[in-house]
C-alpha cells in the first residue's frame, strides 16, 4: 500500500529526531546563551587572534574579527559545527534507505512484496529527509531559547536566525542523497559509507582550501564544493541565497533520480 | 488463477553469470523449466548448483544475463509487482528486522501487501506453534523459519516459492509443513521448493528438477524416479561364493562380497542372475528399491551415468 514504507520508516526512526535534535538544540542554546555581554565576544576575539587564520577557517570563522559580531559568533559556534554533526546523521540516514537492509539480507523479503523498487527508495528517502528537517527544526528551538536569554543575541534579527536554520536543510538533504546514491551504485555498505564520507569530507576541505587561498587558483575550486553554497554567515547578514538553495536542491534531486535509476537496474545483493 | 494451459513458471534459456573483477562464474546456464499449476515441484541440487540463483531471478531480485523467465505468463522483470502480488516467498537465509516482534513484522508485511486475512495468520501461528510476541532477535532459527512461513503463506498465494523451507524445523513442524503443502496443492495452488534434502522432496513433491553446476540435468516425476529400472539385491549363500560366476552378467554392477553375502545392483530382469547362480546354495535374497538419494547420486556420482534410468539418460542427451 502506498505510504506504508514511509510511515514504517518514520515509526522506527522518530526517536532520532529527539536524540539528534535535542543534542543540537543544546549546542544552539549554549552558544547563544553564553554570550551575556559584548565583552565576552571581545575576549573570544582576543583568544582567536592567537590561532593561525587557517585553523579558524577550518572551523568556519572567516577571521578573528568574525567572532566580535553576534552573527559571526553564531555562525562559528552553531551553524558551522551543526552541519558537520548533521553530516554524520546524513550518512547514517542515507545508509538506511537501501544499504542497511541489503547488507542485512532483508531486502530480498522487501522486494518480494508487491512494491516497486523505486517506491522503496523514494518512501524511505522521504521519511529520512523529513526526520532530518525535524532535527533541524528542534535544533532551532534551542538556538531561539538561548538567544532570548542573551541580551546580545536578542539583537540578532529573528527572521535571519530562521533563514540561517532553513539554510542547513538543502546541504543536509544533499548529504543524505550523496550517501543513498553511493549505496545504490556500489551495493556494499562499507564501500558506500567510505565513498559518502570521502565526498563530504573532501568537499569540506576543498571549500576550506578555497577560502584559505582565495586569491590563488584554488579559490575557484571552491565552486565544486557544496559547502561553499552553504555560507551561513552571509545568510545571517543578507538572508537566504535562493540561487544557492535552488542549486543544492537541484543536485539533491538529480542524485535521488540517479539512486532510483541505479537501484532499479542492478542486482540486489545478499 | 492462471489458465491451466499456461505454466505457472516458465524459463527459456535463463542464464546468469556473476562477474567479480575479471572473474566470471556461470551460476545458471540455459535453464528451460516449466512448472504446472497445482503441482509441488522440487528443485534439487547440492549447494552452489544454482537453486537460489534461479529463485532470485524468478523474483526479479537479480537480472538474467541471458534468456527470460515468466510467472503466470507475465514477464518476471517487467511485471514483477503484479507477479509479487500473487506469490509467497521464503528465502533460504531468512533475515528480518531484529528489533521488531513477530507481530510487528507480520503487520508490516501485511500492510505493504494491502492487508491479509488475520484469521489465517492466527491459524497458521497456531498450527506452526509460533509465538509472535517475541522480538526477532530472540527467536531460534526454527522459530524464525516459522515466521518466514507465515509471511509466505498469509496472503494465500497462487504460487509459493520456498528456498530450503524446512531448514531448522523440528520433525513435528516438518510434518505440519508437509500437510500445509498438500493442502495448498489440493486447492490448485502451486509450490516451487528448492531443497537438498531428498526425503523432503520424496514425501511431498510431484515432480523434481535436478540441477548441477547451473545446468538442469533432468526433470522427472517422483513416481517415475521411483520406478527406475534398478534395485539393490543382497544374496546370502550357505558357502563362500564364487564371484567369477557374476562377472560379465548382463545388468549386474557394483558387486561387493562380504563373506557369504553378495550385494549388487541389478538392472533389468532377474533371470540371467538366477541362471548364473543355479549351482549355488542360496539361503536368502533381499531386494531394496533405490531411494531418491540413490537416484540423485546416480546423476551426480563421479559423473557416471551407471544407474541412470534409460529414459532420463535419453532426455538428458536430447
Amino acid at each position: 500500500m502506498t505510504g506504508t514504507i514511509f510511515v514504517e520508516t518514520l515509526r522506527r526512526n522518530w526517536r532520532q529526531i529527539l536524540y539528534w535534535g535535542i543534542s543540537l538544540a543544546l549546542l544552539g542554546w549554549m552558544i547563544a546563551a553564553i554570550v551575556q555581554d559584548v565583552d565576552i565576544l571581545k575576549q573570544y576575539e582576543q583568544i582567536a587572534k592567537n590561532f593561525p587564520p587557517a585553523l579558524l577557517q577550518l572551523f568556519g570563522a572567516e577571521d578573528a574579527a568574525t567572532l566580535t559580531t553576534p552573527e559571526g559568533f553564531i555562525t562559528y559556534g552553531f551553524f558551522g559545527y551543526s552541519l558537520l554533526i548533521l553530516a554524520v546523521y546524513a550518512v547514517i540516514a542515507g545508509l538506511g534507505v537501501t544499504a542497511n537492509e541489503e547488507d542485512a539480507g532483508i531486502m530480498d523479503i522487501v522486494l518480494s512484496l508487491p512494491v516497486p523498487r523505486w517506491r522503496v527508495v523514494l518512501e524511505k528517502l522521504a521519511a529520512y529527509m523529513l526526520i532530518m528537517v525535524a532535527i533541524i527544526a528542534v535544533s532551532f528551538l534551542g538556538l531561539l531559547i538561548g538567544a532570548q536569554m542573551s541580551p546580545v543575541m536578542r539583537e540578532v534579527n529573528l527572521m535571519r536566525l530562521v533563514e540561517g536554520t532553513l539554510n542547513m536543510i538543502p546541504s543536509s538533504l544533499l548529504m543524505i542523497a550523496i550517501t543513498t546514491f553511493a549505496a545504490a551504485i556500489v551495493r556494499r555498505k562499507n564501500t558506500a559509507t567510505g565513498i559518502a564520507a570521502a565526498v563530504i569530507v573532501g568537499s569540506y576541505f576543498v571549500d576550506f582550501l578555497g577560502k584559505s587561498a582565495s586569491q590563488s587558483a584554488l579559490g575557484g575550486v571552491r565552486a565544486v564544493s557544496f559547502f561553499s553554497y552553504y555560507d551561513p554567515q552571509a545568510v545571517l547578514v543578507n538572508g537566504l541565497n535562493v540561487g544557492h538553495v535552488a542549486l543544492l536542491l537541484a543536485i539533491t534531486g538529480l542524485l535521488v533520480a540517479g539512486t532510483v535509476w541505479a537501484f532499479q537496474r542492478r542486482d540486489v545483493g545478499v | 488463477m492462471t489458465n491451466h494451459s499456461t505454466p505457472v513458471i516458465q524459463t527459456d534459456n535463463l542464464s546468469k553469470v556473476y562477474r567479480s573483477g575479471n572473474k566470471e562464474v556461470q551460476a545458471l546456464n540455459n535453464l528451460n523449466l516449466s512448472v504446472r499449476q497445482g503441482e509441488i515441484f522440487g528443485y534439487l541440487g547440492p549447494n552452489g548448483a544454482g537453486k537460489t540463483t534461479t529463485i532470485r531471478l524468478l523474483l526479479d531480485l537479480i537480472r538474467p544475463t541471458g534468456g527470460s523467465a515468466s510467472l503466470f505468463g507475465l514477464d518476471a522483470q517487467r511485471d514483477s509487482v503484479a507477479i509479487h502480488r500473487r506469490i509467497g516467498f521464503l528465502p533460504g537465509e531468512l533475515n528480518l528486522w531484529k528489533n521488531l516482534t513477530g507481530t510487528q513484522v507480520i503487520d508490516y508485511v501485511a500492510r505493504v501487501r494491502g492487508g491479509v486475512d488475520r484469521k489465517l495468520v492466527n491459524q497458521l501461528s497456531e498450527r506452526l506453534d509460533f509465538d509472535a510476541s517475541k522480538r526477532v532477535r530472540d527467536y531460534s532459527s526454527g522459530n524464525r523459519r516459522k515466521l518466514g512461513l507465515i509471511l509466505a503463506l498469509m496472503n494465500q498465494p497462487e504460487l509459493l516459492i520456498l528456498d530450503e523451507p524446512t531448514n531448522g524445523l523440528d520433525p513435528l513442524v516438518q510434518q505440519t509443513f508437509n500437510d500445509l503443502m498438500r493442502e495448498i496443492r489440493a486447492e490448485g495452488r502451486t509450490v516451487f521448493l528448492s531443497s537438498h534434502m531428498l526425503g523432503e522432496v520424496q514425501s511431498i513433491c510431484d515432480r523434481v528438477g535436478i540441477l548441477r553446476g547451473g545446468q538442469l540435468q533432468a526433470v522427472e516425476s517422483v513416481a517415475a524416479l521411483r520406478r527406475v529400472d534398478f534395485e539393490y539385491v543382497t544374496i546370502r549363500f550357505r558357502d563362500p561364493v564364487r564371484v567369477d560366476v557374476l562377472a560379465g552378467l548382463p545388468g549386474v554392477t557394483n558387486v561387493t562380497v562380504d563373506g557369504n553375502t553378495v550385494r549388487l545392483c541389478l538392472h533389468g530382469d532377474y533371470n540371467p542372475l538366477l541362471v548364473a547362480l543355479r549351482d549355488q546354495y542360496i539361503v536368502d535374497i533381499d531386494t531394496e528399491e533405490p531411494s531418491l538419494e540413490d537416484i540423485f547420486l546416480s546423476y551426480y556420482g563421479n559423473g557416471t551415468n551407471a544407474h541412470k534410468p534409460a529414459e532420463t539418460v535419453k532426455e538428458m542427451a536430447s
